[in-house]
């Protein structure tokens, strides 16, 4: 691991699914995109000698048009890896960037960060928000979040004391199937896996979350009205929900982006570190932070929250070590 | 109640059969066009039959749909009749439009559907033109407009879509991104990765879904119809696809290798939609066979028909084009028919 290069992974697809016809989901166009690109990059220059970059290549040409903005004192260069135009290239790049990098800047949404996530090993993200179903990605300015990995890549800040390990969760099929999730694992009323992205909240009727709290949007929402849960908690909430006339209990929740409901909880179960639960499914589809992935039918389905999940740099407290500790100043 | 309801196992398979019979009609058609049977161009649809599937199966029957000159699929998909249809390619008098629109041209009127068209981007301007009659009507249907990646640097694509969007008109704009307009890739005719970000432009919302799964396509019309109906306006809808034959049939497809066609290949939409419904247990081996023989029936009596079907006469060459009789054009099928062409066969 080279302590003088951080690692820089734009999804371009992110912020661009159905929910922008269903919801109030806001647009991410590639051009905004590129512009926080610039300022990630510009960001870096707070420091002298400001680390190198990798960063994954993409065929939306965003990572290229922000590398040729870069300021002289940054070095950046993009991956040699062959992309797809799919989830996969996240991951490969991340896998890459994790073995190479001191710390790695994300731009996307939920789905981007749990791809990153996964395979990234322990290296310290950098979650810039430019998705859709945004509970875990910081809504940060570029150049904070370049100035933040210049400073954590450059050994100027200790990473140890302004990173926070979020949790994860886990729907694991009797088949061996599964599905992890950085904020939630959902189970939804469809059949297919589709558009992808969660085309109408009515549709949820379950699942895990590794953090709650009511100002959040989707199922880790839905379970912060009944009770909040820390990201870095081990703890897990499994939920079952039902037809809001049909309930004993019901809450109201942010459904969606542009969209609050009042949800009906058949089930809500605080699962410690170690325990799990188990239903069984005939018909639906998994999701994973907003986005379905699995198709299940006639299966035993356990839930779970996972042991290890990434460590999540804290923008304020890094800007917090940096003030006072002269890395700031000149002369 | 859409035309074929993909959540159900009926509607489903249905889908599957469209799109099974859509690969063979063209398929079919390719070879009678290597025979020399018939005339003009032929524009094939193998590899994008889940867009006009997955897209036609979540219209309603009375709601409007203009195509492209890759529009056999369409017709197929919007229930069209595949004997007619041969009948048409073959420029038979028993075609949809009396066998002298050809594989470009297939048009009809009563089961929505409103041409196929030579000319790129001439689609969106009529869809809009249909989505202004259903707004005046105050009718309850939408139109959908089928176009190509080529067909979004046009201005008339422009056009219709500020239009369509000043207007708030019930119309869904499709364009079916099958990676090359003739031979030039996508990304040398357009400065955006995702056509669908030219949607903010017309400050209608914008996506890009999977064309090769006939269930990504239908979620996404059938969001954008009820966006339509509901007084939302228009909504863009890019679907990613391939088509796996040359631009027309005789390409020689310089500008790609059989790699990247071999890609493409390995995501067909009906094996994967095959696949998908025998996993659900909801069609078995044999269930696929059999429907695969009855396409099979189809597309052979279509063949037939098409080879006993009859020639136009020449002096019916300017029949259909006008409500009502035009003095010029009687006198002139007059003149053939007095002479048989011999003198006299211009207006």
């Amino acid at each position: 691991m080279s302590t003088l290069r951080i690692g820089l992974i734009v999804n371009p697809a992110a912020g661009r699914d159905i929910r922008r016809l269903t919801g109030g989901a806001s647009v991410v166009d590639n051009y905004a995109k590129e512009r926080v690109a610039e300022c990630v990059l510009a960001g870096l220059d707070v420091v002298p000698n400001p680390p190198e970059v990798l960063a994954m290549p993409e065929k939306a040409g965003i990572t290229d048009g922000a590398i040729e903005t870069t300021p002289e004192e940054v070095a950046a260069g993009t991956l040699d890896l062959p992309i797809r135009g799919s989830a996969a290239d996240t991951r490969r790049a991340a896998a890459r960037l994790g073995e190479e990098c001191a710390a790695i800047v994300v731009l996307g949404g939920d789905g981007t960060s749990r791809d990153v996530a996964l395979e990234c090993r322990d290296t310290p993200l950098l979650l810039v928000s430019t998705g859709t179903n945004n509970v875990v990605p910081s809504a940060v300015d570029g150049t904070v979040a370049g100035a933040a990995a210049a400073l954590l890549a450059t050994g100027a800040v200790d990473d140890r004391a302004v990173t926070d390990r979020h949790g994860m969760v886990e729907a694991r099929l009797e088949s061996g199937a599964s599905v992890r999730g950085l904020a939630a694992v959902e189970l939804i009323d469809r059949s297919f896996v589709g558009t992808r992205a969660m085309v109408d909240p009515a549709d949820l009727v379950g699942g895990i979350v590794s953090r709650a709290n009511p100002g959040e949007i989707g199922l880790p929402g839905i379970a912060g009205a009944l009770g909040s849960i820390s990201p870095t908690e081990p703890d897990a909430a499994f939920l079952g929900l039902r037809e809001p006339a049909e309930a004993g209990r019901t809450v109201n929740a942010i459904a969606a982006p542009g969209m609050t409901a009042e949800v009906g909880i058949e089930t809500h179960q605080v699962l410690g570190g170690e325990e799990s639960t188990t239903i069984e499914v005939e018909e639906a589809v998994l999701g994973a932070d907003g986005e379905r992935e699995l198709e299940v039918q006639d299966e035993e389905v356990e839930f779970r929250s996972l042991p290890g999940g990434p460590r999540l740099v804290a923008f304020k407290r890094v800007f917090a070590a940096a003030a006072g500790s002269g890395v700031l100043e000149k002369g | 109640m859409p035309a074929i309801d993909l959540e159900t196992e009926d509607g489903r398979n249905e889908a599957l059969r469209r799109m099974y019979t859509i690969r063979r009609f063209d398929e079919t058609a390719a070879e009678h066009f290597a025979d020399g049977e018939i005339p003009g161009f032929v524009h094939l649809y193998v590899g994008e039959e889940a867009v006009g599937v997955g897209a036609c199966a979540a219209l309603e029957d009375d709601d409007y749909i203009t195509s492209t000159h890759r529009g056999h699929g369409h017709c197929i998909a919007k229930g069209l009749d595949p004997t007619v249809m041969m009948a048409e390619l073959f420029g038979k008098r028993e075609g949809y439009c009396n066998g002298k629109g050809g594989s470009m041209h297939i048009a009809d009127v009563d089961a929505g559907m409103l041409g196929a068209n030579g000319i790129v981007g001439a689609g969106p301007p009529l869809g809009t033109g249909a989505a202004l009659t259903i707004d005046q009507k105050g009718e309850d249907r939408v139109a959908l407009s089928f176009g190509g990646d080529g067909s979004v640097a046009q201005g008339q694509f422009f056009e219709a879509a500020n239009l369509a969007s000043t207007w708030d008109l019930p119309v869904v704009f499709l364009i079916e991104n099958n990676q090359y307009g003739e031979g030039t890739p996508v990304g040398e005719q357009h400065n955006v990765d995702n056509l669908s970000d030219t949607a903010a432009a017309y400050d209608i919302p914008g996506i890009t879904v999977d064309g090769m799964d006939v269930v990504a396509v239908n979620e996404a019309v059938a969001e954008a119809r009820e966006r339509a109906r509901d007084g939302e306006g228009p909504t863009f809808i890019e679907a990613e696809t391939y088509r796996y034959h040359g631009h027309f049939e005789g390409d020689e497809e310089l500008y790609r290798d059989s790699a990247e066609v071999e890609y493409w290949r390995g995501r067909d939409p009906i094996d994967a939609f095959a696949e998908r419904l025998m996993d659900r247990g909801e069609l078995s081996e044999e269930g696929f066979e059999e429907m695969k023989d009855e396409v099979e029936a189809t597309i052979e009596e279509a063949i037939e028909h098409a080879h006993s079907s009859t020639d136009p006469e020449p002096e019916e060459a300017y029949d259909d084009m006008f409500d009502g009789e035009v003095p010029d054009i009687t006198a002139f099928a007059e003149r053939l028919r007095a002479d048989g062409g011999e003198q006299g066969g211009e207006l």
